[in-house]
């Protein structure tokens, strides 16, 4: 994925400024910042969800806004704060997705219980989405994202909400994913996750990439939390304020 | 930890305040939401305008008779306007969201207070009071300034009346509706209720047909004595100097709104609580999982996934439902009170035909930021709009059908039923091409909650209005086959069906075309529209 010059404004705020960034093939990227450094803005415009004002984002070499039938083929996404078609149940959901990508039924069926099984959704759950709780839409909805057998994967967040053993399991099958091949980009800001996981970083602030790179490059003989804070210039430490706690 | 122990003081004016901020910040920066509300004061203005002249008019005529029929009638369906306008068309606005302020220390006596005043606060309310205005007009004319004074005080009472009825009804449904099990009963309440709305017209058409002047004024008169007219005909009283009246309906009035706060205030506990909906029973019913989605007679394709969807989502999604159930219930009983009263009922049916294709008016806005995985995946305009009429002629096809078939037999001429089905296939197509555009181009985000009412704040009347718009448009090109219809007598009993659906076809193909390419174009702008901030 190659993201050039992007640019998006809200009313009068500057959401995104002209960003650049390069994710190899077969990488694992990740995308950190502090809340509000345009992490969501930046991938919905990757993906084609959200009309950049300038700037250009290709996916496997396909130009995302001009074509963007072959670009969405080889993707999966899995967006943060967006609904999913939560009155469906998981298992209804997940056929759906597959249909809408156009698979043939068996396919579909197969695949299908392989990942409810995994995720320890249950094949045979009837209970809506909307009655599901935040881990299990994360899960169910990486599951969506990875139904079709997708070459990039965009996740935002995929770790938010979600108890350590599923996010074991989530980690354990993204690293699988990648070691097959596929590539993985996901927004995150828990530093821990992002080291051990993570071929490639990305440190985001106001807008604009402060730092990219492999994780040695970016990290050097610090601990990645260190780098951050520095590059992203915050407060870490309260002064004689709140006197009052 | 340090608290602060003097008790917040928030005045009622706070409420006014929040809601005029939150309506100034709705519109700025927004050109075509800016359009809309001056459009939505333009009607309002209109409908305050006509009132007034119409209330004013038997002051001028000096004709106690007319009065003392035209202001309980007119009053009673004021508040029954604000009562089913919200539930049938509108929706409250929900800028002020009780659940909002849960967390907040606020006495519930503050709390209803200042959401009634914030709900006097708006277009529709000031029309109305202006429009009232005439019938305090009509009391000094008639009855000097004693009666005058009497009847302001009607008519304030009247329009808080009104505020009252409407956010209750809403509010006491949308809890109702909130778990599962209550949903299905209140459904059939509100079935009940529409269905009583028959009878009434039923009742003032058949009067005013016969033009028997002296028993509508009887009706005027027990109309008057009940809560919806008791506070407009205060003033009626004093010039007919039955002044002894005045504070009887006076406790009349106020009594109801006693009655109507106190079950607001009931079920808005209820609303901030949030009632936990029950989760649905997971039964494992097996099946294959393409199986368990799908409906049957659909292919396991793109199409056929995406018209299941739709179908389940018709009835699964409370705001489409309460939709669906309210078209059905008006739809069948309008086309079958005019049949019986011997109105033009072929003229209704344009009306309801058209009425269906409403429904979709915002069907993007229903579910949300959802639509994005359809984006994702690449779904193009035309396949989308296509299963999305697909889903929802599963419900209304059938409907329409019965619409026909009631009303061949209620007329007691089964012999028109496949013209007036095709009369119906007519609007309801011609009804589509005019909404489905406005679908995309008109879209507006809906807040994420399970209230089946709730719009978002900003223009809600206003978008109210760009659907009547539609269905005016559509009402106004199926004009031609009423034409038809009027003029080939008894050959459009034999032609009506299939002129009426290829008509139907034709438009819905062209609208359909129209929808699509800018669907196309406008698809990332769509998903921002429609999703709640």
């Amino acid at each position: 994925m190659s993201l050039r010059g992007l640019v998006k404004r809200f009313d009068t705020t500057v959401a995104v400024a002209g960003l650049d960034l390069d994710v190899p093939a077969g990488s694992f990227y990740g995308l950190l910042g502090p809340n509000g450094a345009g992490k969501t803005t930046t991938l919905s415009m990757a993906v084609g969800l959200l009309r950049p004002d300038a700037g250009q984002a290709r996916i496997l070499g396909y130009d995302v806004w001009a074509d963007p039938v072959r670009a969405k083929r080889l993707l999966g996404v899995l967006p943060d704060g967006v609904r999913m078609f939560d009155r469906l149940s998981g298992t209804e959901l997940l056929a759906y997705h597959g249909l809408l990508r156009g698979m043939d039924t068996a396919t579909v069926d197969q695949r299908s219980r392989e990942l409810l099984d995994v995720l320890e959704l249950g094949a045979g759950n009837r209970t809506l989405v909307v009655d599901y709780s935040a881990g299990m839409k994360k899960k169910i909805g990486l599951a969506c994202a990875l139904l079709h057998a997708p070459r990039l994967l965009v996740l935002d967040e995929p770790f938010e909400a979600v108890d350590p053993v599923s996010a074991a399991l989530i980690r354990d099958i993204l690293q699988r994913y990648v070691a097959g091949g596929g590539t993985v980009i996901f927004s995150s800001h828990v530093m821990a996750v992002v080291e051990r996981l993570c071929s490639h970083v990305a440190i985001m602030a106001e807008g604009s990439v402060r730092l990219q790179g492999t994780l040695q490059s970016v990290r050097g003989d610090r601990s990645l939390e260190d780098v951050f804070v520095q590059v992203v210039g915050g407060r870490i430490a309260t002064g004689s304020e709140l006197a009052w706690l | 930890m340090a608290v602060a122990d003097q008790a917040p003081v928030v005045g009622t004016l706070t409420f006014v305040r929040l809601k005029l901020r939150l309506m100034v910040n709705g519109l700025r920066g927004r050109g075509w939401r800016v359009a809309l509300f001056v459009l939505g004061i333009v009607f309002g203005a209109g409908f305050a305008v006509a009132g007034y002249a119409i209330f004013a008019v038997p002051g001028l005529l000096r004709d106690l008779r007319v009065a003392g029929m035209l202001i309980p009638l007119a009053g009673a369906a004021i508040v029954l306007g604000w009562l089913f306008l919200p539930l049938v068309f509108f929706g409250v606005d929900e800028s002020l969201d009780p659940a909002r302020f849960a967390l907040l220390p606020l006495r519930r006596g503050t709390l209803i207070r200042g959401m009634l005043a914030a709900a006097l606060v708006g277009v529709p309310a000031i029309a109305t009071l202006v429009a009232t205005l005439g019938m305090v007009d009509a009391a000094a004319r008639l009855g000097g300034p004693l009666a005058a004074g009497v009847q302001l005080l009607g008519i304030v009472l009247g329009l808080l009346l009104c505020a009252a009825v409407s956010r209750a009804v809403t509010s006491a449904f949308a809890t109702a509706l909130r778990s599962r099990r209550a949903r299905d009963l209140a459904t059939v309440l509100l079935a009940v209720v529409a269905a009583l709305l028959g009878p009434i017209q039923l009742l003032a058409l058949a009067g005013a047909q016969r033009a028997d002047w002296d028993r509508i004024g009887d009706v005027a008169a027990v109309v008057g004595w009940t809560p919806f007219g008791a506070a407009y005909s205060m003033g009626l009283d004093v010039i007919a100097g039955r002044a002894w009246a005045v504070p009887l309906k006076l406790m009349i009035v106020l009594a109801t709104l006693g009655v109507l706060l106190w079950w607001w205030s009931a079920t808005l506990e209820r609303a901030m609580l949030g009632a936990a909906t029950a989760a649905r029973s997971s039964t494992d019913r097996g099946g294959a999982p393409v199986a368990q989605l799908l409906l049957p007679f659909l292919p396991g394709t793109r199409f056929g996934a995406l018209v299941s969807r739709e179908t389940r989502y018709w009835w699964r999604e409370t705001r489409r439902r309460a939709s669906l159930i309210t078209f059905s219930v008006v739809g069948v009983f309008l086309p079958v009170t005019m049949a019986v009263t011997g109105t033009g009922a072929s003229g209704m049916l344009l009306f309801v035909g058209a009425l269906a294709a409403v429904g979709l008016a915002n069907q993007f806005g229903y579910e949300g930021s959802a639509y994005a995985a359809n984006m994702v995946a690449g779904v193009p305009g035309r396949v989308e709009l296509h299963s999305r009429v697909a889903g929802y002629a599963v419900y209304v096809a059938p409907l329409l059908l019965t619409i026909a078939v009631v009303l061949g037999v209620v007329t007691g001429r089964p012999a028109t039923i496949p013209s007036l089905l095709g009369t119906l296939a007519a609007a309801f197509g011609t009804g589509l091409a005019a909404v489905l555009p406005i679908s995309v181009r008109g879209a507006y985000a809906l807040p994420d909650t399970t209230n089946p009412f709730a719009l978002s704040s900003g223009g809600g009347l206003a978008k109210g209005l760009l659907s009547f718009g539609a269905l005016f448009a559509a009402v106004v090109c199926t004009i031609p086959i009423q034409v038809a219809a009027y003029f080939l007598g008894p050959v459009w009993l034999w032609v009506g069906l299939p002129v009426g659906l290829l008509y139907g076809t034709a438009a819905y193909l062209i609208g359909l075309n129209m929808a699509a390419n800018l669907l196309d174009r406008r698809m990332p702008e769509l998903l921002t529209t429609i999703t709640p901030r």
